[in-house]
């Protein structure tokens, strides 16, 4: 386990809705935790309970109708949108159910992408990307493009995309979820090897039991509410 | 099916409106081709009022011709209309403004009854005026600046039996020129009467209508017309109509009406001719009809000897008589001895070649006795046409006493101003005469004897001497059959001959003018073919549209397809169900298209009219619609439709039902996928530019055919390195890096999709390349500096005269009355006379299909100069039109022409052969033994000088004018000749201008072709602007994830914006440097006359518009929400 510290993450009376025609959809309702730097949560909770919607809000990728969701004790949504892709860039990881690899690049590319998205990270980024393909076990497969690779290949490459910049936080979206058991251990356990190693937040939405059974704290989501389990 | 295409409606209308883009484009190039040759047929239908069939007589015939066939049966039934056209210049009496080439047209009440307008020419003079009444058409009256109540004089060349080169063909201006000053009394549209004319072009001519007794009286040929114009009686077959009439006229043609006039005598019957002597094809049908009644005849050549000279004296202006005297057995030449050698000296000392015999009072008056030699001195026509004097020796074989022939005139035909004369001294002869030569003795002579002959030639000898184009005979004596009335048998004579005359040669046949209007009104191009062509690009685009907005719709259905088949609905139904759904689509496309091409015909032909109105007037273009070709150009729209569809479906639903529940229908790219055709086609197309550029290197020739094929070689393998780039797996390090990453990720993108990549380079880069080819073939200009090797030979003028000219066009006799200044203008201003054969216009600036082009004669000093610029040569050949003079077998005659005219408009190409009839009424072939290459010879074909006098006779003297003039001076002295030699209706214009005109023309055609190509791209733009929104929707899962590590919208869209922006400009520089290699040696010669700019602003306007359609398509797909891609929950 690494070793946890001040708050990386902190989630204060959320609420999400959505419109649909004259009526509202509130998918999430006072949503409240708080996860320590280095700290690994997984959230758990039935189909339609928000797990992916919450995931979305951690990652900046939609806005609460409510509340504040504070990234290393920085609201983002209090910077302008320059500055919030830059530090969604710099600070949040992303690993996708499907690994959203782009099929045009190789597996090395892939895993530079996100030190592409700002000019300023580029230098150096060449030598990471190649250190976590190969601290992924892909080094030979490095020039080989995504639809060589099987599926827990293309999740391992999903990974190393998601660790490339040195997140503080990682967001795994049912990172085995298209994955077949024995795959998905196999993803498990990198992921847990990496987030051990590189001291960023975990947060994983799934609906695996083996999965979350891994994590020490455990969130449930049921009807938009948010418990610790 | 309805449900589902009411559902997804807007996708369904999108499919429908590409369809019917699509149709509108491919029946509206039909309709385009339709709506022109339409348009050509209306105004053919115009121009002609109810006229079907008209006969246009090389001289006029009597009035009473119309009057005779109309009480024939035929005649009876159609209604017949006399009328007499000449060539004329009009001048405004008051504003002295002129215009040459007018048509003026002597109408009778008949002829004016055939037309609807007829009612709005005046036939009676205007009360108040002397003039006579002339009916000006617009364009005469708007050259004119003339209004009714206007004068006008109107100056033409009298009409004239005798031929102008003849002996006694009258060839000063005083008797050839005839004026009619008349008053404007009405003014004729354009269309209709007004645009009267017989030949086929579109090109509306000057015409100005005037009662015919007015013109006849004016050219002296009181009672005369010499056109013909009849309506067939409705109701009735054409063919059996046109027949019948024919068969009635040529009942009734008489002696008159083809110019024969026959003399009776004492027991033979004399044919003779108006023109005085017998054309080949008159002599030898009068000696057939003579043979066929069995009557023995002698023909004889008449001529005038200006003197015959002995060591003692002379005798003036005798007449001669060339006759197979020595042997006629005819008994018809009746020479009495008058001295006891008359008869041994017909054969005797010396050869028969030179024997001649004299009437005892010539004999007399020279002091001569056989054996004797005395010289004659005689005229005959020079090389310009004029007359010179030569002469001959000749051994006096014989005197004849003063009885039979030799005191018999009536051998001699009937000469006005000569046989009519009362004196010698009162003489008008056609040529000139030294009246001081004449004594008492010969008007004694004269006073006895009039024009009998007093000198006697063999007939071969006379032939030699003074036999000319015109005919070598005067005269054939025909025998009447014993017991036989001669008037009878006059007449009997007459009807044989006139039987056996050609009638094409004389124009005495009723041609079925509408008909063969109407076929020339197809157009020489197939106009439909044509814009099809033109179209091209814009069919595949919309092609390309119909098969993107379908795999579109369709695509976005994929999961109901994956469903469908899930659930066991078998392959061929679903199918069925959808190409069900594209088929009504397609359906709905082509109604809306058909309502299109309408729309799309009449913006075309408005283009066309614009751009065409200023080069080819007269062509009023209207939309036409034949049900056939709309029909076929529906149906072909909805078969590239279907076939487009069925195709996208057929790849759709090639894939497994797995991926179509998943919605995923994207194609990756795959390493090495596609298969190795494009390194095959690379390899091949590779292959071909090597060998071709190496061709055009090692040969070191201009061959546009070899350019334009290194050219399209280069393009295809320029897509096909694309081709195998995009297919190419791996990446290399670090795309992304560095200063030109964010480009470097675009154009890696490209190769996400290698198949759509490489169809948009392949539609930019073919476009590109045409409109390159094209834009560099486009106002390439007149090469002045060329001289005599470019296409105006070296010339700066050129003029063409109503009137023909003989001899030296500017001789200080015909400048008398011209301005000092005009004059001036002129000074050292050689011209070059050509003759004309009057014609169809070949050149592309007639829309009909000309029949029988004009026929150029060009002199030996013309072919001895050379110059021009030859495309090809039947054989080689130094000089080239020198191949004019080489020998061909009978009946044929080389021909050189311009190779634009001779293989666009003539369908001719070099060793071809266009038959004509001669003259003579003889065909006669003109096979083309050379091609000019960008000449002002658009119009004609050329021919040697003596191959036209010998199959053209009756066209005498010159009327096509080739000056030299200083490039700075071309419009003075071109305006200063068409005021000295205006009399003539000289239209003179500098070469430049004329082969400008021409290539205006190919431009606007070009100009076409890159518009419609043009268009074609920019909806190919479209196409590509889909192809980008499908990548883009196919995408948005990258771009989410993307987006979700930090990358900024406006970076995704400079990405995808960047990467359209790499496939255009693959395309264009593919295509646009291929295009600049197929143009390598215009551009090499003439680089300054390629329209860069123009050309510049289409490429980029294509793709400024390219790059604005994925600005749009990008910015569309990144405002929708991305997160659904992500994870739908």
């Amino acid at each position: 386990m690494p070793e946890t510290g001040r708050s990386a993450l902190r989630v204060d009376d959320v609420e999400k809705s959505f419109r649909s025609g004259e009526t509202a959809v509130t998918v999430l309702r006072d949503v409240t935790f708080e996860l320590a730097s280095g700290e690994a949560v997984v959230v758990t909770g039935p189909s339609g309970s928000g797990k992916s919607t919450l995931l979305h809000l951690l990652g900046l990728l939609d806005r609460p109708t409510a509340g504040r969701v504070r990234i290393g004790g920085l609201d983002p949504w209090g910077l302008d949108k320059e500055e919030r892709a830059r530090f969604r860039n710099r600070s949040v990881g992303f690993v996708f159910q499907d690994a959203h690899l782009l099929p045009q690049y190789s597996v090395f590319e892939n895993v530079l992408l996100p030190a592409l998205a700002f000019s300023d990270r580029a230098a150096g980024a060449a030598g990471r990307a190649e250190e976590l393909v190969a601290r992924v076990g892909l080094a030979h497969r490095r020039d080989h493009r995504p639809a060589a690779l099987s599926g827990g290949e293309r999740q391992r490459v999903a990974v190393a995309r998601a660790l490339m910049n040195s997140p503080t936080l990682l967001l795994c979206d049912e990172p085995t979820g298209s994955l077949d058991a024995t795959t998905a251990e196999t993803v498990a356990d990198l992921l847990f090897e990496l987030h051990r190693d590189r001291a960023a937040t975990l947060v994983v939405v799934t609906h695996s039991d083996e999965l979350a059974g891994r994590f020490q704290r455990r969130l449930e989501l049921r009807e938009g509410r948010c418990s610790e389990v | 099916m309805l449900r589902g295409l009411i559902h997804y409606w807007r996708a369904s209308l999108a499919v429908a409106l590409g369809a019917a883009v699509a149709t509108t484009v491919l029946s509206g190039a039909l309709v385009v081709g339709d709506s022109l040759r339409g348009s050509l047929r209306d105004q053919t239908q115009e121009r002609l009022g109810a006229v079907d069939l008209a006969l246009e007589a090389s001289r006029p015939f009597p009035e009473s011709l119309v009057e005779r066939l109309a009480a024939t049966s035929a005649g009876g039934d159609s209604r017949l209309g006399g009328g007499l056209a000449v060539r004329a210049s009009a001048r405004h009496a008051e504003l002295g403004s002129v215009a040459s080439q007018v048509a003026l047209v002597g109408v009778r009440p008949d002829f004016l009854a055939l037309f609807p307008e007829g009612d709005q020419v005046a036939l009676d003079r205007p009360e108040g005026s002397f003039f006579t009444p002339v009916t000006l058409n617009r364009s005469l009256a708007d050259e004119l600046t003339a209004e009714v109540g206007d004068e006008v004089v109107l100056t033409f060349e009298r009409p004239d039996d005798v031929p102008r080169e003849s002996l006694l063909g009258r060839r000063d201006d005083t008797h050839r020129l005839a004026s009619l000053r008349g008053t404007v009394t009405g003014i004729l549209d354009d269309r209709g009467l007004g645009g009267f004319r017989l030949d086929p072009s579109q090109t509306v001519r000057l015409n100005a209508f005037v009662p015919a007794r007015d013109l006849a009286r004016a050219a002296a040929r009181i009672g005369e017309l010499d056109l013909l114009v009849a309506d067939l009686p409705d109701g009735q077959a054409a063919g059996v109509a046109e027949q019948e009439l024919a068969e009635a006229l040529e009942g009734v043609l008489g002696p008159e009406d083809v110019g024969l006039q026959v003399r009776i005598g004492a027991g033979w019957v004399q044919v003779e001719s108006s023109s005085l002597v017998l054309a080949a094809p008159v002599a030898a049908a009068a000696r057939a009809a003579a043979e066929a009644l069995g009557a023995p005849a002698e023909p004889a050549l008449v001529h005038l000897a200006n003197r015959i000279v002995s060591e003692t004296g002379f005798v003036p202006y005798s007449t001669v008589l060339a006759t197979d005297w020595a042997d006629a057995g005819s008994g018809l030449l009746e020479l009495a001895a008058g001295d006891a050698r008359l008869g041994a000296g017909a054969g005797g000392e010396g050869s028969a070649e030179d024997a001649v015999i004299l009437d005892a009072w010539t004999a007399e008056a020279l002091e001569v006795s056989p054996g004797d030699r005395v010289r004659m001195e005689y005229f005959v026509t020079g090389p310009d046409d004029g007359l010179t004097v030569d002469s001959t020796t000749l051994r006096v074989a014989g005197v004849a006493a003063m009885t039979g022939a030799a005191v018999d005139p009536t051998w001699v035909p009937n000469l006005p101003g000569v046989s009519d004369a009362e004196d010698m001294g009162s003489w008008d002869p056609p040529f000139p005469v030294d009246l001081s030569w004449v004594g008492e003795r010969d008007e004694e002579y004269w006073d006895h004897y009039r024009g009998a002959p007093k000198v006697f030639l063999p007939l071969g000898l006379g032939q030699s001497l003074w036999g000319s184009r015109f005919g070598d005979l005067t005269t054939l004596r025909v025998r009447v059959p014993e017991g036989e009335e001669p008037a009878a048998f006059a007449r009997r004579l007459e009807e044989e001959v006139i039987h056996r005359l050609p009638r094409a040669a004389q124009g005495l046949e009723l041609r079925p003018v509408r008909r063969e209007a109407l076929e020339a009104a197809s157009g020489n191009t197939d106009f439909a073919g044509l814009f099809l062509g033109f179209s091209m690009f814009l069919i595949a685009a919309a092609a390309l549209l119909v098969a993107l907005l379908f795999s579109l719709a369709v695509e976005g259905r994929a999961r109901e397809i994956g469903l469908l088949l899930a659930v066991g609905y078998p392959l061929p139904a679903v199918r069925r169900r959808f190409l069900g759904e594209g088929a009504i689509l397609a359906l709905f496309g082509v109604a809306l298209g058909a309502l299109g091409s309408r729309w799309y015909a009449s913006a075309v032909l408005a283009g066309v009219e614009s751009w065409w109105g200023r080069l080819l007037p007269g062509a009023f273009l209207e939309v036409h619609w034949r049900p056939l070709s709309l029909a076929a150009g529906l149906v072909s729209a909805l078969l590239l439709i279907l076939v487009t569809l069925a195709t996208t479906l057929r790849r759709l639903l090639a894939l497994p039902p797995r991926r179509l529940l998943a919605a995923d229908t994207a194609v990756e790219a795959e390493p090495g996928r596609g298969g190795p055709w494009p390194r095959r086609l690379l390899a091949g197309a590779g292959a071909v530019t090597v060998v071709l550029a190496g061709s055009a290197v090692v040969v070191g020739g201009s061959d546009p055919a070899l350019f334009f094929s290194l050219g399209a070689a280069a393009c295809t393998a320029g897509l096909a390195a694309f081709a195998v780039w995009c297919g190419r797996g791996g990446g290399g390090l670090g795309v992304g890096v560095g200063p030109l990453g964010r480009w470097r990720m675009a154009v890696r993108s490209a190769r996400r999709s290698p198949g759509r990549s490489v169809l948009a380079v392949a539609l930019v880069g073919a476009a590109s390349f045409v409109l390159v080819a094209v834009a560099a073939n486009r106002g390439h200009g007149v090469d002045l500096t060329a001289g005599r090797s470019s296409g105006t030979g070296g010339y700066t003028i050129l003029a063409e005269s109503d009137v023909s000219i003989h001899g030296d066009p500017l001789a200080p006799g015909r400048l008398a009355g011209t301005e000092p200044r005009d004059r001036q203008a002129l000074e050292g201003l050689e011209l070059t006379p050509l003759r004309l054969r009057s014609g169809d216009d070949a050149s592309c600036l007639n829309l009909y299909q000309p029949a029988e082009p004009r026929i150029v004669g060009v002199t030996p000093a013309f072919v001895e100069r050379g110059g021009f610029a030859f495309a090809e040569t039947l054989e080689p050949a130094e000089e080239p039109w020198r191949l004019l003079q080489a020998a061909a077998e009978p009946g044929v005659v080389p021909a050189i022409g311009d190779a634009n005219s001779v293989r666009w408009i003539l369908h001719l190409g070099l060793g071809d052969e266009l038959t004509l009839v001669d003259d003579h009424g003889e065909e006669v072939r003109l096979r083309i033994v050379g091609l000019l290459a960008g000449s002002l010879f658009q119009s004609e074909l050329l021919i040697s000088e003596s191959a036209f006098l010998r199959h053209f006779p009756s066209q005498g003297g010159f009327r096509l004018l080739l000056g030299d003039s200083a490039p700075g001076a071309v419009g003075t002295t071109a305006r200063a000749l068409e005021v000295a030699l205006s009399r003539y209706g000289v239209d003179a214009t500098g070469t430049a201008e004329r082969i400008e005109a021409y290539q205006a023309v190919e431009g606007m055609y070009l100009a076409t072709f890159q518009a419609l190509g043009g268009l074609g791209l920019l909806l190919g733009t479209l196409g590509l602007g889909v192809i980008l929104a499908r990548n883009v929707a196919e995408r948005r899962g990258e771009l989410a994830t993307m987006r979700a590590f930090g990358f900024r919208r406006s970076t995704l869209g400079w990405l995808v914006v960047g990467e359209n922006a790499f496939l255009s400009s693959a395309g264009l520089a593919v295509g646009a440097g291929a295009g600049l290699l197929a143009v390598a040696p215009r551009l090499a010669a003439h680089p300054e006359t390629v329209p860069w700019l123009s050309l510049a602003a289409t490429l980029t306007a294509v793709f400024a518009a390219g790059l604005l359609a994925s600005v749009v398509a990008v910015t569309v797909a990144l405002r929708t929400p991305m997160l659904g891609v992500l994870k739908e929950e």
